[in-house]
């Protein structure tokens, strides 16, 4: 039996693998807002979640709104005051990063094989490995592309991959509604005041190439 | 009750957004002044905390609190003179997010929640991150954007690892909340190789964010963009607060009986900045850079004591306290001489016991305080850690510990005396010196010597509650 939550993990996996290859921001930022929202949705159908409360459902629709809708809806706004919106020259390239993607894949799979972790339920594993995987690719595309813009994607990514991670492992996590919301709120204003710089760094340097700030060193 | 310390900086600090200029001033000041107090009220355990669930006033996140508050109280006052000199177009948004600053920095200071304590460190970074580029230059914007990207990367990293512990509890089947003071009790029972993961990202993560190398490069830039009173905030009180949060999963650490584990890292993290800082220093051409760079070998020193543990775990806690003292006061100094000379190249200041005396005392006078010569705190403070690494038989450690000292009093005593002492062709002073902006520094440093001749009995005791769960001791 196919299983809802492993369509999902599938879903993720594939956004990764497209974001690695795009080289247009809005076409990054549209993935991000849909890996946002079925990264907040996998809580809801794992086979592990029980008890839906109405707070639980509210919560959950509050994490879609904001990975899904205002944090994607802040980064659009973004792109669209910046000229350049392609990636010109990336540090690595798509289909080099495109391949780190892959062997990601497969080194997560075989770090949480080798993990001690008899008493995570099957689906836990799997979603630990697509965890992994989008936290890997974030910091991929962190370090391998130059646009400000597309480093912050790389941010989010990371940070939607470390939520996995924590879904699989730490379950206690998601029953402390006012501790998850602090950290929702943290993600918030870090993008917001992500933006606020890269606004000015795009009205300063005419461009959100990170190339162009080298004026600090030692 | 114990959670005022951050409402109120909370919420004068967004009102300070809305107000004039100087409104703001006031309201800056007059916070500095209540947060004192409660701190006080806090500190003699008059009152305490309101919930227990995510908060509590445990003795090391007093000591900090406490740090914190008397800095924060002559710093604004020092912000207050400052912003009579300089020409800040976005005045209100400085002040105010000085406040929500001092506001995520109390809360880093009484969180008991492991994840409560990442929310505040993150809170931290992004509080701070507006005081960096308030000039809006092009190098002020790149600080910003390095600081707020690889802090926020880094402890990102830190919430992996507190995930990792959480999941070490659950792993073992203990259930109990996610608190330090409740995660210590259980904690042998806790599963050690996941406590292990969890730890090192803990300390890579908390550590970016404290300047442990090779994480600092965030550090340098930052500090010297900042303006002044925020360089001596972030210097004296913020890298405090990252140290608190890797000292309190040290402690976890030592509770579960890895503490040897866990000591190893904090001393090959710790040797490894003052390393790094000791090379960099050399050929600085910036005083601020220079600070920054001091900076960062303090935060090593602060990790190798605590690592070492025993006496030199004292040392370690003396020396956060004298290092806040004496690093913000020379940031305020180097303030007072960026308003005179106009620059932050070391090369075309000079003359400064002629040209801005009271400036040139306080800066030379902080400089020998930050070498640890006698009679500052940071020689009674360096000197126990190296008695305690001696009683501990870590002569390697202790070995290059010295070889960087020397190094870096070597390296950052040339520069200093060529500010203080060398002669300048024309004596331009843009911005003549104020007693106002003068007295902050001073009363620093003044408060530095006065802790070395007489340490009040409660800061004693706080120090060795704080360290008696690592095993450090005073006669030990």
């Amino acid at each position: 039996m196919i299983h809802i939550s492993n369509i999902f993990l599938a879903l993720i996996l594939l956004s990764v693998l497209l974001s690695l290859r795009s080289n247009r921001l809005m076409a990054l930022v549209k993935l991000m807002a849909f890996q946002g929202i079925i990264v907040s949705a996998v809580p809801l159908v794992l086979d592990t979640a029980h008890g839906l409360t109405f707070n639980l459902i509210m919560f959950f629709l509050l994490l879609i709104l904001v990975k899904g809708l205002v944090i994607p809806g802040m980064m659009s706004i973004a792109v669209n005051k910046v000229v350049a919106s392609r990636e010109i020259e990336p540090i690595i390239g798509y289909h080099a990063s495109l391949f780190a993607g892959l062997i990601m894949i497969i080194f997560s799979v075989y770090i949480t094989n080798h993990l001690n972790l008899a008493s995570l339920p099957a689906s836990h594993k799997l979603l630990l490995v697509t965890g992994i995987t989008t936290m890997g690719a974030g910091l991929i595309l962190l370090m391998a592309r130059r646009k400000a813009i597309t480093q912050v994607i790389g941010y989010l990514m990371m940070e939607n991959g470390i939520y996995l991670i924590g879904t699989a492992l730490a379950k206690e996590v998601h029953t402390q509604y006012v501790v998850e919301f602090a950290v929702l709120l943290d993600l918030l204003v870090a993008v917001l005041v992500m933006g606020i710089v890269l606004n000015d760094i795009n009205h300063t340097f005419d461009d959100v190439d990170t190339a162009l700030l080298g004026q600090l060193k030692d | 009750m114990l959670q005022l310390v951050f409402y109120i900086p909370l919420i004068v600090g967004i009102a300070v957004f809305f107000l004039p200029a100087k409104a703001g001033r006031l309201a800056l000041f007059s916070t500095a002044v209540i947060h004192a107090v409660f701190t006080a009220l806090e500190w003699f355990k008059i009152s305490g905390p309101l919930h227990t669930k995510y908060f509590s006033n445990s003795p090391e996140g007093m000591l900090v609190l406490g740090i914190l508050s008397f800095l924060f109280l002559f710093i604004s006052l020092y912000t207050v003179f400052y912003m009579d000199e300089v020409e800040m177009s976005k005045e209100p948004v400085f002040n105010g997010s000085m406040l929500l600053f001092l506001a995520a920095m109390s809360m880093v200071a009484i969180a008991d929640h492991i994840i409560m304590l990442w929310v505040a460190v993150e809170a931290t970074t992004l509080m701070s991150a507006p005081l960096i580029f308030v000039h809006r230059s092009k190098e002020s914007l790149e600080a910003t954007w390095k600081y707020v990207l690889i802090c926020s990367v880094g402890i990102a990293l830190a919430l992996l690892g507190c995930f990792f512990v959480i999941f070490s509890m659950e792993m073992s089947n203990v259930h109990v909340p996610i608190t330090f003071s409740s995660l210590t009790t259980v904690a042998s029972q806790l599963d050690p190789i996941w406590l292990k993961a969890g730890f090192i990202f803990i300390v890579i993560g908390f550590g970016t964010k404290m300047g442990l190398a090779p994480m600092h490069t965030w550090l340098p830039d930052a500090h010297s963009e900042a303006p002044s009173p925020a360089s001596a905030l972030l210097s004296g009180a913020l890298l405090n607060c990252a140290f608190l949060a890797v000292y309190r999963c040290h402690q976890l650490m030592y509770a579960a009986g890895l503490g040897e584990y866990s000591s190893n890292v904090l001393i090959a993290f710790g040797l490894a900045s003052m390393l790094v800082s000791a090379v960099f220093i050399l050929n600085q051409t910036d005083y601020k850079r220079m600070l920054a760079y001091s900076s960062i070998e303090n935060m090593g020193i602060i990790a190798v004591g605590i690592g070492i543990g025993g006496l030199a775990a004292f040392g370690a806690m003396l020396h956060m306290i004298h290092h806040s003292l004496v690093k913000s006061s020379l940031f305020l100094s180097a303030g007072n001489i960026l308003l005179g000379y106009g620059t932050k190249a070391i090369d075309k200041t000079g003359g400064m016991l002629r040209l801005i005396p009271k400036t040139g005392v306080t800066f030379f006078a902080g400089f020998a305080g930050i070498s640890g010569f006698p009679p500052f705190g940071l020689f009674v403070s360096e000197l126990l850690i190296i008695l305690g690494a001696i009683k501990a038989g870590r002569y390697v450690a202790i070995g290059i510990f010295i070889f960087s000292l020397i190094l870096i009093f070597a390296g950052a005593s040339k520069l200093v005396m060529k500010m203080v002492f060398s002669e300048k062709e024309n004596d331009d002073v843009l911005v003549p010196e104020k007693w106002t902006r003068a007295l902050p520094p001073i009363i620093l440093l003044l408060t530095s010597l006065a802790l070395v001749i007489w340490l009040p009995d409660s800061i004693y005791q706080t120090i060795q509650n704080a360290i008696s769960s690592i095993g450090g001791t005073v006669n030990g």
